[in-house]
């Protein structure tokens, strides 16, 4: 278990870390709120200087991750051209030749120069983010450029658009640490970073935003969620300069004029819940197998796996090599029979289990939106072949298709369902996706209960924390601990003589005071003895009362929010948020702690 | 003024001086970023400019070999290069429904038919692509589907020439309706398109030559003939005018168009099978006129072919009657009983006869178209003179019908 747990228990972002935890580097620099030469406390000498900082860097991260993405999709596009050529047909023996070379320089930059590049980067930028206090280094942001341009573009079965995240994100830690920013914001900036490498690559801003927000953060943070927001558009903006405000895919309108067609639609949850089992199954057999190989093995695996790839290309489905952005046009523009598209979809899964699991740097977004828009439009296909008279396109079916996929395979549901939206721009699909999505979401949870990224940090030896498991979590309310008030009760206009009658009858520690104006006060029988000691027996309680009030606390609040008022107030009372006055019970720390070790 | 100091600033002297140096650190931080951000910009802005015009040369280039080799008859590979069009040159209409076509004229029809439909989804009205959608329904062999989209094709969006290419489209409905033996429905695409045909007359040939073939030799002869008098004479419209004339058994007006044909400068450049074709039409025309017995005829000749005529004919009833028992009894009694008032030796029946009695002419010819129109419907096509009798048969009053 890492060293970095939260007092509340849980991993929370904003607090701040007390230790570094075995394993980071000595070099890594953990800024602090100090001036680096002198050590005065910027808190001090510029109070703000910091939030005013963060909202602007958001801005130039966002931009610099833009530019950085677009140049890397570039990059990506002349590999491919330059060394597969403009469009790579079977038979071609650079389909042989080109992945496996590629495999062998990546391999080799991945084990001498850039190890922590090796992998998607989602659970790399999380680590960074939960376990190395938001560093990313220089090194890796330029091996991850390198060796996954060169990866995706020879054709390993990858996608750019988890490389992009980390980019993002590794840009971000770079912009803070230069800007010797104190570690709690530094940490704060790879969720932004990665939010909008993600956007960039998508030219999705929203579903880029809930990705970070469901798979990184885990939660939503009022601290983090304007910068990311804005570093998101901003980086779009730079994207959509360069590639356009269209969006990544186009269908025609969705109309859905038989409801009963929304079976078609369930069909195809069932059948994407069903698939990305497989495809995490086949990814949390493999994977771990190969990296109990010898070190050796690790340069001839990437390789091994790019010959396998081009043998796929080279004997009949080139389709299935690169992210396959194109292919999924194609087959949304109902260019495959339904046999070809299923075929694909299996095929595309082998291709991409074999490319990942060999440590070669690049993305799981791409095939699995992939392997959704094959299943999709496939399901489409046949659909119009049997059924004539259902109306949905089969571009619909390919784009419900991808939101399947990618709510059962990288377990992010509401992400699946924006990101459907945003990259075709078009709301009348909403439905068939939802239902698709929950469906295959649920098929997925219920047979595979560990969600892939979570099954890769395993592997890798990390224990970083779970977002579904966090989104899942059932925290205890105040009311979960709620006692009757057994203690005393007095009016704040009684007498000190009567108030001690009654506590020391009632031998309770604490009891309560009512005031005038329907507020409560916890009394210690400790004050009242001091009280007593110093006041007439006749002067009045409530002029017996420290300055300090007694917090409010409702039922519906967190338990959680109790906790740290018990030194203080041994006895706390739970008020109705209707009317303040009305007692709705009691908190003692021995009830909260019997109440928590019932949970 | 020492306390109104403190007011302004609470920070001690040496905290101010660090305050100063850190916002002049931030702000040469801040610079920099801005500077490399738009170093960045410049660079990123190059690099995709040259990519771009990359794609858009490797999307030409792919377009350009996709025609050739559409053109050179290799579909198969033209789908791949037209792929790789759309690739770099997405979203091009055209390009789009060329690679359906090709992927059509590959074999690959489940994949075309697909293409076509996801392609009608965005432009439900596309003149051009329901086309193509009727003609992979055609040749799937699913007739409703085919007709169906072969009207949405008419009534589709054309680019262009729309006029042009809905006569085509409709003209490509009458030859598949025609090939389905669906004349009728052949016949009225036919007039239809003869009606809003352009004043051209290779458009006016083609769709009487179709007519023809939906057995309505009427309308084809009234194309043919328009077209004929202009000048120069088109030789296939003599042609068509006389074949059509003959087939309506307008023999009179058959044999000018044919002796005209024959003599018309082109006639002997045509095929060896046409000229012949026209010759044999133009000899029975004249055969058949000269069985007819025309009214302006003097009143012996009539009376000989009529005598002809009834000897070719009884021979012909002779051969059926005692040949075949088929055919309805009620007719072949009628017949056979009005036969049987036909003296059996044709020899005393003097050709003074018939020329006395002009009710006897009509009702001897009666007789024997008659007799054709049986004989033909029970016992086969006749040949020979019966054949041209019976042409006579169906239309008597038009062999000289000018």
């Amino acid at each position: 278990m890492s060293d970095f747990i939260s007092q509340s228990g849980g991993p929370g972002l904003a607090q701040s870390v007390t230790s570094i935890p075995k394993g980071i580097p000595a070099a890594v620099p953990v800024a602090s709120a100090a001036t680096p030469r002198t050590g005065m406390d910027l808190s001090r000498i510029a109070p703000t200087r910091e939030e005013r900082l963060f909202l602007v860097l958001s801005i130039f991260i966002g931009v610099l991750s833009g530019l950085l993405v677009v140049s890397f999709r570039v990059a990506i596009e002349w590999i491919k051209i330059l060394t597969l050529g403009s469009a790579p047909h079977p038979g071609q023996y650079r389909l042989l030749v080109v992945p496996t070379v590629a495999g062998l320089v990546v391999a080799a930059l991945v084990q001498w120069f850039f190890p922590a590049a090796r992998g998607s980067g989602v659970n790399q930028t999380k680590a960074a983010l939960y376990i190395y206090n938001g560093y990313i280094s220089f090194k890796t942001v330029i091996g991850k450029f390198i060796t996954s341009a060169l990866a995706i573009g020879a054709g390993f079965s990858l996608g750019p658009e988890d490389p992009s995240l980390q980019i993002g994100a590794g840009v971000a830690s770079m912009v803070a640490r230069r800007l010797n920013l104190s570690r709690q914001r530094l940490r704060l900036f790879a969720p932004i970073g990665a939010a909008a490498g993600l956007a960039a690559a998508f030219n999705a801003p929203i579903s880029a935003i809930l990705f970070v927000i469901e798979e990184v953060i885990g939660q939503w943070s009022a601290a983090v969620l304007g910068s990311i927001v804005l570093s998101a558009i901003s980086s779009v903006v730079v994207a959509r300069w360069f590639w356009g405000s269209e969006p990544m895919f186009r269908i025609p309108s969705v109309t859905l004029r038989d409801p009963r067609e929304l079976m078609a639609y369930a069909v195809l949850g069932v059948a994407g819940g069903v698939a990305a089992l497989i495809f995490s199954k086949a990814l949390g057999w493999l994977r771990p197998r190969l990296r109990a190989l010898p070190r050796w093995t690790y340069y001839w695996q990437p390789a091994v796996a790019g010959l396998m790839v081009g043998s796929i290309g080279f004997f009949g489905l080139p389709q299935v090599m690169g992210p396959g952005y194109e292919v999924m046009d194609q087959a949304m523009h109902g260019t495959f029979a339904w046999k070809l598209l299923l075929v694909l979809a299996v095929v595309k899964i082998l291709a991409t289990t074999l490319s990942f699991s060999s440590g070669t740097p690049g993305g799981m977004f791409a095939p699995t939106l992939f392997v959704g828009a094959m299943l999709g439009a496939s399901i489409g296909s046949f659909e119009k072949v049997f059924f004539p008279h259902f109306t949905g396109t089969v571009g619909a079916y390919a784009l419900v298709g991808m939101g399947v996929l990618f709510a059962a395979f990288l377990r992010a549901p509401l992400t699946s369902v924006f990101m459907v939206l945003e990259v075709s721009g078009n709301y009348s699909i909403i439905l068939p996706v939802i239902l698709a999505n929950t469906i295959a979401y649920l098929i997925a949870r219920s047979l595979q209960a560990v969600p892939i990224f979570e099954v890769f940090t395993h592997q890798d030896g990390l224990e970083l924390p779970s977002m579904e498991e966090q989104r899942e979590e059932n925290p205890l309310h105040v009311e979960d601990a709620l006692e009757p008030a057994r203690v005393p009760i007095v009016r704040g206009s009684d007498s000190i003589e009567t108030v001690s009658a009654a506590v020391t009858a009632a031998r309770e520690p604490a009891f309560l005071v009512k005031l005038w104006d329907g507020s409560w006060y916890s009394m210690t029988a400790g004050e009242l003895t001091g009280a007593a000691a110093t006041l007439t027996p006749d002067t009045a309680i409530e002029h017996a009362l420290k300055t300090d009030r007694t917090p409010i606390l409702f039922p519906d609040l967190p338990l959680d929010n109790a906790l740290h008022y018990f030194p203080r107030w041994p006895l706390l009372p739970v008020l109705n948020r209707a009317n303040k006055g009305t007692l709705e019970g009691v908190l003692t720390l021995d009830g909260v702690l019997k109440r928590y070790q019932q949970h | 003024m020492m306390s109104v100091f403190e007011l302004r600033s609470p920070l001690s002297a040496g905290e101010r001086l660090e305050k100063r140096k850190l916002i002049f650190r931030d702000v040469t931080a801040l610079l920099s970023l801005f500077a490399i951000t738009a170093t960045l910009a410049v660079l990123t802005f190059f690099l995709f400019n040259s990519f771009s015009k990359h794609r858009l040369e490797l999307g030409q280039r792919w377009l350009t070999r996709a025609h050739a080799l559409l053109a050179a008859g290799h579909p198969e590979q033209a789908v791949q290069a037209l792929r790789s069009a759309l690739e770099y040159e997405p979203d091009q209409r055209q390009t789009e429904i060329e690679l359906a076509t090709a992927l059509a004229a590959a074999g690959h029809d489940a994949e075309a038919i697909a293409y076509f439909n996801t392609l009608l989804e965005s432009q439900p009205g596309d003149g051009m692509i329901n086309l193509e959608l009727a003609r992979l329904a055609v040749k799937q062999g699913h007739e409703a589907q085919a007709v169906e989209s072969y009207q949405r094709a008419l009534d589709g969006r054309w680019q262009g020439d729309g006029y042009l290419r809905r006569l085509s489209v409709r003209l490509e409905l009458a030859r598949y309706l025609l090939s389905r033996n669906e004349n009728l429905k052949a016949r009225n695409q036919l007039l239809i398109a003869s009606g809003n045909a352009p004043d051209e007359p290779n458009i006016k040939l083609e769709i009487a030559g179709l007519l023809e073939q939906a057995q309505d030799p009427a309308s084809a002869f009234e194309i043919y003939r328009k077209i004929a008098l202009n000048k120069p004479e088109r030789l296939e419209a003599i042609e068509g005018a006389g074949r059509t004339a003959a087939d309506r058994g307008r023999a009179l007006l058959a044999k000018q168009y044919l002796s005209k044909a024959l003599i018309h400068p082109g006639f002997e450049a045509q095929p060896e099978a046409v000229r012949d074709a026209v010759r044999n039409t133009l000899a029975d025309t004249v055969h058949l006129l000269a069985l007819y017995p025309a009214p302006d005829l003097s009143a012996r000749a009539r009376a000989e072919r009529i005598w002809h005529d009834v000897k070719t004919a009884r021979e012909r009833w002779t051969d059926c009657s005692e040949g075949t028992s088929a055919g309805d009894p009620a007719k072949f009694g009628n017949l056979r009983s009005r036969w049987a008032q036909v003296p059996a030796d044709l020899s005393h029946l003097k050709v003074l006869t018939l020329e006395e009695d002009p009710e006897l002419e009509q009702t001897l010819m009666t007789l024997v178209y008659d007799t054709e129109k049986l004989t033909a419907q029970t016992c086969g096509a006749p040949t020979g003179e019966d054949a041209l009798l019976l042409k006579m048969a169906k239309a008597p009053l038009a062999v000289e019908e000018q």
